[in-house]
């Protein structure tokens, strides 16, 4: 019996446990400052829920953003880590795919020509994005642009000019489309293993000009 | 989740709660219910439970020979919801405590070949195996393992991975009790060179790279496999936040999966508790100077565990931080430490006479035992500035024209001045307290200056003077290791799952519940 977890930490904490490809349960904590806290107590709540052991977990997921920094990073690092130690498959996925993969779901339509438009917070006055023709034939949706970051003015002027009216989504990301996005790509053959944080921004520090000049820091 | 449970001798009246779980735990082969009440009214039998809020929550039974001074482990189990919890290992000390009570010198038990993490346990509190008895278990067809445990007095020695991120070093350390079987200390250093300190975000991001090869590289010098693992240390502060989530998630993650304890510890008083692997004890009371890029702290630690209180600390910058900024102004190069120890080779420490923060008599009232290293980091600039001719704005005239000075004397004269005002409080510090031992901590250990002088001034007070090795002297995992060991085997209760990252944990936290 194949066992999936499925983690992102891109908003608050989701973690979801699959069995044979189907969804078992979801735990959430909704807090997007609350991911350290929150990983631990979601992961074991599946465990426990679904009566399976750390160690009978043969595939893990994790969503790579785009997202706020500090938490993005909890949830990666969670994954890497159950992976080494049930010595499962790790995978990762683009956490605004499995938003609009929900979307698709929900039962929206887009086209080449009136895209779905997926955007996130991310914070500082910006929001990470990307654009999405439909769905697939592997069921996975079909990302035509991004992920990229704008400010929201900007993002508008930037699709006003090209003369796209996309439908948009206000869903969440969870991790059972995270889970479900990883066995459509899985099955086509297209997941990837690589979980690279998608940051899209620099480290926000500023390199000294002068000697007494110090490194100006600031974290996400 | 906190450990709430508490553990007592089983009755009739708890066969039904005990039945339950036994059907659940073991499915193809659960004892019938009249076997189970045989067990828990049987002479020479010792079977206890485990409730939490009037729950039963898992049992375990021990079968007694006192003739033979022999034992059996008859059954362990706990319920599914809260396996992780230590609540095995609880159960299974209690019944060897009843064991040692009766005498008996060897305990034996049975085991399923595949059940890795009920084995772990078993090694980890002694017993080892002594043979296979094939197709044991029916109609899984799955060989037991039978394993014993000699009982001569000899305490078990709890196997612990540390997993430390505070600052811009990622460490995974694995030890066995007060033994150190592996150091790894993968540093985003260089990636701080040109900002010239520490950026948090360049730091949490490296964390997140290294995580993987660095607990693999441990666990291959260790020469132990994730499943042998009894429980699982982190630092949850005090330190950078966002470095600080990335080992706190990484932590969890690792003791859920291999369903084993976790010990959220202090990163400071891991740098003290760390004496431990190298001479096996932390002689105490003592004193603690912890120096690094990130702390200046001033430590009382009476008791490792029980005992620490914060002296004093700086309030401006941390003397690693001094060095960066001042190797800086000299035009040295990242880190600033081992820069300005060359630097001050031949160089004069009494040409310049920098000011040492908070040692004048009024601020010796409220700040006896804090640091301030800015306002020597502003004199040595000021010094260079002026010596290189005023090169500010408007007077870049002829005299900007650089006067020769001696780097080498700046750099001894500064080394002296941070080395000097560590040196004077600590040794304050323990003649003040009558301790007369000092350990020290922290990566500016590894300058030489200090070490000297730390010397120096211990042997003319009569003080005893640790310096841990210097790969135990920085942020280590090791160290996280062997302070949740000592958690362990003082049998402390693990940390619930719930606890975050704190940046500013005080020394008084040694263990977050």
């Amino acid at each position: 019996m194949a066992i999936l977890l499925a983690i992102d930490t891109s908003a608050g904490t989701s973690v979801a446990l699959f069995k044979n490809e189907l969804l078992v349960c979801e735990k959430n904590f909704e807090s997007n400052m609350k991911h350290a806290e929150s990983i631990g107590a979601a992961i074991h709540a599946v465990l426990a829920e679904a009566g399976v052991r750390g160690s009978e977990v043969q595939r893990v997921v994790v969503g790579r953003g785009p997202a706020p920094f500090t938490g993005l990073r909890v949830g990666i690092g969670a994954a890497v880590m159950f992976t080494e130690a049930a010595k499962a498959r790790l995978s990762g996925v683009v956490s605004l795919d499995a938003i609009a993969l929900s979307a698709f779901a929900a039962g929206l339509v887009a086209s080449e020509t009136v895209p779905l438009l997926v955007t996130t917070d991310a914070r500082r006055g910006e929001v990470y994005w990307a654009l999405y023709s439909g769905l697939g034939k592997t069921g996975a949706p079909e990302r035509i642009e991004g992920p990229q970051v704008l400010k929201p003015a900007a993002l508008d002027e930037l699709l006003a000019a090209r003369g796209i009216h996309p439908v948009t989504t206000s869903q969440a990301v969870s991790a059972a489309a995270i889970g479900e996005l990883a066995i459509a790509l899985d099955r086509a053959g297209q997941l990837e293993a690589d979980v690279t944080a998608l940051y899209l921004r620099a480290p926000d520090a500023v390199e000294p000009k002068s000697p007494t000049q110090f490194a100006k820091k600031v974290s996400s | 989740m906190s450990k709430a449970w508490a553990i007592r001798i089983a009755t009739e009246s708890d066969l039904e709660a005990i039945m339950a779980i036994e059907r659940d735990c073991f499915i193809t082969d659960a004892w019938p219910q009249d076997s189970m009440y045989e067990e828990l009214v049987g002479a020479e039998r010792y079977y206890i439970v485990a409730y939490e809020n009037e729950t039963i929550i898992g049992y375990a039974g021990l079968a007694k020979n006192p003739v033979a001074g022999q034992g059996d482990i008859q059954t362990i189990a706990v319920a599914v919801e809260h396996r992780g919890r230590g609540l095995g290992r609880d159960l299974m000390n209690a019944l060897l405590t009843e064991a040692k009570r009766a005498g008996l010198r060897q305990v034996f038990l049975e085991v399923r070949a595949d059940n890795d993490s009920a084995q772990s346990l078993y090694r980890s509190l002694g017993f080892e195996q002594i043979r296979i008895r094939p197709r044991y278990y029916q109609p899984d067809d799955v060989d037991a393992v039978e394993m014993l445990l000699n009982i001569d007095g000899a305490v078990s020695e709890p196997l612990v991975l540390g997993i430390e991120s505070s600052c811009d070093e990622t460490g995974v350390g694995i030890v066995r009790g007060n033994t150190l079987l592996a150091n790894v200390i993968s540093s985003s250093m260089e990636a701080h060179a040109r900002f010239g300190g520490v950026v948090p975000e360049v730091a949490a991001r490296a964390h997140l790279e290294a995580l993987k090869p660095t607990l693999n590289e441990a666990l291959a010098i260790a020469k132990v496999s994730l499943d042998e693992i009894d429980a699982i240390a982190v630092t949850n502060g005090p330190g950078l936040a966002g470095a600080l989530m990335v080992g706190v998630g990484a932590a969890k993650a690792l003791a859920v999966a291999l369903d084993k304890p976790i010990y959220a510890v202090n990163h400071l008083v891991g740098h003290v508790g760390v004496d431990i692997l190298e001479r096996g004890e932390l002689e105490t009371p003592t004193i603690a100077l912890l120096v690094s890029g990130g702390h200046t702290s001033l430590l009382m630690v009476r008791d490792l565990l029980d005992d620490v209180e914060l002296l004093g600390e700086t309030i401006d910058d941390a003397a690693g931080e001094a060095f960066d900024k001042v190797a800086r102004i000299l035009g040295l190069r990242y880190p600033g430490g081992p820069e300005i120890d060359r630097a001050a080779e031949g160089g004069n420490p009494q040409a310049i006479r920098f000011p040492r923060g908070l040692t004048q008599s009024k601020d010796m009232e409220k700040h006896r035992y804090d640091f301030s290293f800015s306002g020597l980091k502003t004199a040595v600039a000021r010094w260079v500035e002026v010596a290189e001719g005023g090169a500010q704005a408007g007077r870049a005239t002829a005299q900007a024209a650089a006067i020769e000075y001696s780097k080498a004397d700046v750099a001894a004269s500064f080394r002296e001045a941070v080395a000097d005002v560590l040196v004077t409080k600590a040794v304050n510090a323990c003649n003040d307290h009558g301790v007369k031992r000092l350990l020290l901590g922290g990566g500016v250990v590894a300058n030489r200056r200090l070490r000297e002088l730390a010397a120096e001034k211990c042997a003319e007070h009569g003080i005893e003077l640790r310096i841990p090795a210097l790969s135990l002297c920085t942020d280590n995992g090791a160290m996280i290791a062997a302070l949740g060991a000592q958690l362990i085997k003082d049998g402390r209760a693990p940390s619930s799952l719930d606890f975050g990252a704190d940046s500013t944990l005080p020394v008084t936290t040694v263990q977050t519940l």
